[in-house]
């Protein structure tokens, strides 16, 4: 009799111990959700929620504050998503906060970010509006990527063929082999010749990028780790592109002075040195070269700078490990 | 048509296991109430079966966690680790491992005890001893597994995700809280409700497996001896019969 | 026979002091055709043996008796009543009153001797004190002469001493009639006796009405008053151990020699 009641009792406790188990896990989650807190709502309007769902967190400055309650299709421009909000963050949200959509992890949840505005505003209350901001989203990026690739190639293209001009103008040619040409220029045409390898280069480098990109390989989740991934690239991308107005104007530049030469020959102005001595010539030739080597500069300037790029920066980094490889097992005796 | 006699047979055993079950249902809630004996079944079936489960189910988590480390290290996600444990356990891992070590053990005893108070009459002694045996030794059974094995589920998820703790701290240290917080952060009602109500059901069936084969054993300790494999043999399989469809179910209502 | 002469002639024999009447029993597994048109009386005090080869349908006949079996055909009147006829809670009143002995004890192996004995006990009569089941316990083991195994459990008794307990289980209801299914089977014939002379001391002492089912000789020699022999599926010959023992039957003798 004693023992059946022992055994009771034991059987009791392991009852109860699973079952509280599964009250706290229960309760774990309810809470995570916000079912058993205090809370306020909070409405934003978006273009696009990009897959947000009901449930999913929402954070202020990055602390988890609520989750979402409800995602509502106003019109086929507007959706209205409903916020719920832990009370505690009720003296912290303001009105003029930005509300964006971003991603916990490349391919986790959805997550709506609260962003509190440096403007000083009204708390928000109960039912109030925040405004949105337009987000930029994984596939827009591999988007601008390609784009950025595409323009980065053209720019190297167009430095090519500003190199051959300047290889293939036997005038420009006789013009650096004289002494009297100061040295600089023959650094800038040098410097020229860097740049265009390293354009060609990143070109490459940046097809590779958006190809694995693209297929998905491992390098997506070494570059794009971060939520803050559209303002880097963002950057990245300005860059890029002046880099392609410079190399634009560099190459205008340069053919400008080619032609110039040119003409000068073939009008039968006579020798270099008859061209130098002229002193119209002299001084665009002097600005062109001012031009050449301060553009050459801001081109390297740039070109470093992207590769340093937050973005980029690892990628570029692993690509040069691998080439030093290369070059390793290259030196070595066969 | 002629229907080939393995067939024939197995249709015919599943019949016999669906009027076995029915009876269930028809005794099971009439009285009267073998409640002294069902709560004896609750602590042999549960109770005892705790240290087993407890058992495998800690090394089950440390092993899982271990194995899956150089993985989520190789996507750079280790920092996932307990999250993606924390779910595997809770959703399947934690149930099918605990009801298949329960069919090991509590169904292979079902059909082993059953099957020699059959053969050495015991069953039909009671019947003359004024017992209903079916309710006093079968209802009791389905009863108490059908009860338990979700406590045992319960508890062997939370070992389980202890022992993960465990194998987490093996290659980097991560606070107790944390970890708990992080898998908490993952879960949803919708990985542990269904895990949960199906562990019913593989307990369920587990105990009606186990009580048909010794109920229905033949005579001789070769009937018990195959009787008690089968149990075990027949419940696994039911056991991911039923996973497959608690998955299928759980998609059809969308909570996936 | 019509049923309201059955009934007369059941009445009439219940008055003769018949504790069971069999008759015109059927029953079959299959095409097995275990038992064909049996035939049984057994009267108050009196002890018959049913001698049958083994496999002949004599563990079958007193299942049917107890209302293990269903009878395909055919009349089991225990106390007056059909058994076949009979709803489960008048079965379990009879049975209250019926012992049986198994073939194979079936004691329950994962209870004490004395869980053992107290389970017809508590599941026969709701409410009993526990001080009175404690001396019916006593009372059944004294019985036997196995006081002392109170507390032991099943499995660590010798064969003998199980068929012992077995029979105090039995007994602790102080049944009208006991059943016995091949009480000395699988026991060296020295236990058997012991065995044997028990369940004459039994009778003797609370005045049971037996019905024996054996093969063996020394059974039917010291505990019946009536013989009965069952082969293929009838009531063969009936009669004293001396009576059949003078049968010339080549069938019947065979059970002699
Ligand atoms: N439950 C059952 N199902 C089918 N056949 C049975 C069953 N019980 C007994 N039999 C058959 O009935 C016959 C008589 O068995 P039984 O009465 O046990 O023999 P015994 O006279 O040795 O006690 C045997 O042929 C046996 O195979
Ligand atoms: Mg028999």
């Amino acid at each position: 009799m004693a023992k059946r009641l022992m055994d009771n009792a034991k059987l009791g406790i392991f009852v109860v111990s699973g079952l509280l188990f599964l009250v706290l896990l229960l309760y774990m989650i309810g809470k995570n959700r916000n079912l058993f807190g205090s809370t306020y709502e909070l409405k934003v309007k978006f273009e696009n929620v990009q897959g947000l769902m009901t449930g999913n967190n929402v954070r202020v400055s990055g602390i988890e504050a609520g989750t979402v309650k409800k995602i509502n299709i106003l019109n086929d421009t507007t959706i209205e998503v409903t916020l719920l909000i832990e009370k505690r963050m009720q003296t912290i949200i303001r009105r003029n906060a930005i509300v964006s959509i971003g991603t916990e992890g490349l391919v986790g949840n959805k997550v709506v970010n609260i962003v509190p505005s440096r403007e000083p505003a009204n708390l928000a209350v109960e039912g109030d509006f925040l405004s949105s901001q337009k987000n930029v989203d994984t596939y827009e990026m591999i988007q601008t990527l390609s784009k950025t690739n595409n323009d980065v190639a053209e720019i190297a293209t167009g430095l090519k063929t500003t190199i051959q001009k300047i290889n293939s103008s036997s005038g420009l040619w006789a013009l650096l082999n004289d002494s009297t040409i100061p040295k600089n220029l023959r650094i800038s045409v040098a410097n020229i010749k860097v740049a265009t390898g390293k354009a060609a280069g990143m070109a490459n480098s940046l097809n590779e990028l958006v190809s694995d990109v693209k297929s998905g390989k491992g390098s997506l989740g070494e570059i794009l780790k971060d939520t803050g991934i559209a303002y880097n690239l963002n950057e990245a991308i300005l860059k890029i592109n002046k880099v392609g107005s410079e190399a634009d104007s560099l190459a205008r530049e340069v053919s400008e002075l080619i032609d110039g030469v040119k003409q000068d020959i073939n009008s039968g102005k006579g020798t270099v040195n008859l061209i130098l001595r002229d002193s119209v010539a002299a001084a665009k030739l002097s600005v062109s070269l001012d031009n050449i080597q301060k553009g050459t500069d801001g081109f390297n300037q740039n070109m470093e700078a992207l590769k340093h790029s937050f973005l980029l920066s690892g990628y570029f980094r692993k690509q040069e490990k691998k080439k030093q490889k290369a070059e390793k097992a290259d030196s070595l005796p066969k | 048509m002629p229907i080939p006699k393995t067939s024939k047979a197995f249709l015919s055993e599943a019949g016999d296991m669906a009027r076995f079950t029915a009876k269930f249902f028809k005794q099971g809630f009439k009285p009267r109430y073998e409640v002294a004996e069902f709560m004896h079944q609750c602590f042999v079936i549960g109770y005892k079966s705790l240290p087993l489960v407890a058992l495998t189910a800690f090394i089950l988590g440390l092993v899982l966690t271990m194995q899956l480390r150089p993985s989520m290290v190789d996507y750079g996600v280790e920092s996932q680790l307990p999250a993606i444990v924390g779910i595997a356990i809770v959703r399947e891992i934690g149930p099918v491992i605990t009801a298949l070590i329960f069919a090991g053990k509590i169904g292979s005893s079902i059909g082993a005890e059953l099957g020699s108070m059959r053969v050495t009459e015991q069953i039909d002694a009671m019947e003359v001893s004024g017992t209903n045996p079916f309710k006093y030794l079968v209802v009791t059974r389905v009863l108490a597994a059908t009860l338990m094995l979700p406590v045992l589920v319960m508890l062997g998820d939370a070992i389980s995700l202890y022992g993960s703790y465990l194998g987490v701290n093996i290659r980097a240290t991560t606070s107790f809280n944390l970890y708990w917080t992080q898998v908490f952060d993952n879960l949803e009602f919708y990985d542990v409700v269904p895990s949960f109500l199906k562990s019913f059901f593989f307990g369920f069936a587990v105990a009606v497996v186990g009580c048909y084969k010794g109920y229905n054993s033949s005579k001789g300790t070769e009937g018990v001896g195959r009787s008690a494999n089968s149990a075990v043999v027949v419940s696994s399989v039911m056991i991911f019969v039923i996973d497959l469809l608690a998955v299928q179910i759980t998609d059809i209502f969308g909570f996936n | 026979m019509t049923q309201e002469k059955q009934l007369l002639q059941a009445g009439n024999l219940l008055q003769q002091g018949h504790m069971l009447v069999i008759s015109h029993l059927y029953k079959s597994f299959g095409n097995n055709h275990v038992l064909i048109d049996f035939n049984l009386e057994l009267k108050k005090g009196e002890s018959v043996v049913v001698l049958g080869k083994s496999g002949s349908g004599k563990s079958v006949l007193i299942k049917c008796i107890i209302g293990l079996l269903k009878p395909d055909q055919g009349r089991i009147e225990v106390f007056g009543e059909n058994i076949p006829d009979i709803n489960e809670d008048e079965l379990d009143q009879i049975r209250a009153k019926v012992g049986f002995l198994f073939q194979s004890n079936a004691l329950y192996d994962s209870m004490t001797v004395r869980e053992n004995l107290e389970f017809p006990l508590r599941r026969h009569w709701i409410q009993v004190a526990q001080d009175e089941v404690n001396k019916m316990v006593q009372e059944a083991l004294d019985d036997v002469g196995l006081a002392h195994t109170v507390d032991m459990m099943p499995a660590e008794l010798s064969g003998g001493m199980r068929k012992r307990i077995a029979l105090a289980r039995t007994l602790i209801l102080k049944p009208e009639i006991i059943l016995y299914d091949e009480p000395t089977t699988g026991l060296d014939p020295i236990t058997g006796k012991e065995i044997i002379e028990l369940m004459v001391e039994i009778q003797h002492k609370y005045n049971t009405t037996s019905l024996i089912i054996s093969h063996d000789m020394n059974c039917v020699k010291m505990a019946s008053n009536k013989v009965v022999i069952l082969l293929e599926g009838k009531c063969f010959a009936m009669g004293t151990y001396d009576q059949l023992k003078q049968n010339n039957d080549p069938k019947v003798k065979q059970f002699f020699e």
